[in-house]
């Protein structure tokens, strides 16, 4: 009877490890798999029939994915605030050559096309370290003579990393996503374009072209 | 004595038939793999062992590959806020970083804006890195801390391994 029970006590015991390694195992793969997923709605750069690199992204057609983000000073900002204009979510970052290069276009046509409605959201992928007071308040002001220094005169907001994924990861930068005034994205670029291209999006943004 | 003749299959039937079920947890979560998987824009190359003097200064010469079509800063880049490329050591790896010679960046220029000169390493590059160790081997873990562009976009700043058995004698 004795040795019954300790055979009935290690089967369980068995049994118990059994469990948990299937259920730790499951609980692995299923986090990979939606880290998989996430970077499955991935654009990707394709050259169209001009010779153009074009940014095809899922996202086009639909809603851009919603986020409340923090200004340099503080100040929570939502991508519903902007409800009603014609928006470009700019992603950027100070170590990014060519984002410095298109942020005085961006500048110009936010000044030219503002009083129709239209807004640049300027989204910083710089690493934020939010558990370090210290080096949080360097991160920000490294920023912020950036931000500065270029005379960026729309919303700049920090930590764009905590929303890459419904962007698609954000595998480089800048990329920018053009959001009409429905809330939907009718155009996205990575890398650097040009102007005019810039401007285009924009205009199908405020639905000045299709 | 009953228990313990049909107990034991019993329970032998149990737990197969648990780990059977369990089997089905297994199951692919994904039908498909993910269409591309993000390469490095460094590679180290070589050396994977070296064999120096112990607790005298030794320079080895550390072969990294960038990716064709990308570049990555040098370790004096022109800007100030550009991330230059650097090598380190881990403290407790009984190897110890004394120094490193850089090579000079090569010119760069953005196609679409010449006037700005950036500081790049392009192609395969070498790091001469100075270290001093302990008498014995130890697996070091270099770690290189680069940021990688193409003409027309960047890639965020990455660290890799490159991993060296060093010998100390």
């Amino acid at each position: 009877m004795k040795r019954n029970t300790l055979v009935i006590t290690a089967v369980l015991m068995i049994l118990a490890t059994f469990a948990w390694a299937g259920w730790a195992n499951w609980e692995y793969r299923k986090q990979a798999a939606e880290r998989l997923r996430a970077s499955a709605a991935q654009g990707e750069l394709v050259v169209d029939a001009a010779g153009t690199p074009q940014y095809n992204t899922p996202l086009l057609g639909k809603p851009a994915p919603p986020f409340t983000l923090e200004d340099l000073s503080g100040k929570k900002v939502s991508l519903s605030d902007y409800k009603g204009h014609a928006l470009a979510i700019n992603f950027w970052a100070t170590w990014c050559a060519p984002c410095k290069v298109e942020t005085p276009w961006f500048i110009d046509l936010h000044n030219q096309y503002a009083a129709q409605g239209f807004e640049v959201l300027a989204i910083s992928a710089d690493d934020i370290d939010r558990k370090d007071p210290n080096k949080f308040r360097d991160e920000k002001q490294e920023i912020a003579r950036f931000v500065q220094k270029m005379h960026m005169p729309y919303p700049v907001l920090i930590d764009g990393d905590s929303i890459s994924e419904p962007y698609g990861g954000l595998d480089a930068l800048p990329t920018t996503f053009f959001v009409n005034r429905n809330g939907a994205v009718v155009a996205a670029q990575m890398g650097i374009t040009s102007k005019e291209e810039i401007e285009k999006n924009i205009k199908k943004a405020l639905e000045i072209v299709k | 004595m009953f228990a313990y003749k049909t107990g034991i299959p019993i329970s032998i039937a149990a737990a197969l038939t648990f780990t059977s079920l369990l089997a089905i947890g297994q199951r692919p979560l994904l039908d498909e793999a993910p269409r591309s998987a993000t390469k490095p824009a460094v590679v180290f190359l070589y050396p994977e062992q070296v064999t120096i003097p112990a607790a005298k200064p030794t320079t080895i010469a550390l072969h990294f590959r960038i990716a064709p079509g990308l570049h990555i800063n040098s370790h004096t880049p022109r800007q100030e806020e550009l991330i230059p490329t650097t090598l380190a050591i881990p403290a407790d790896s009984g190897v110890r970083l004394d120094g490193v010679v850089y090579p000079p960046g090569a010119d760069f220029t953005l196609p679409l804006d010449p006037t700005a000169k950036l500081s790049v390493y392009t192609g395969e590059f070498i790091l001469h890195a100075r270290i001093v160790a302990a008498r014995g081997d130890h697996l070091v873990e270099a770690r290189l801390r680069y940021q990688a562009c193409d003409s027309n976009a960047c890639m965020p700043p990455k660290t890799i391994t490159a991993a060296i058995d060093v010998i100390g004698k």
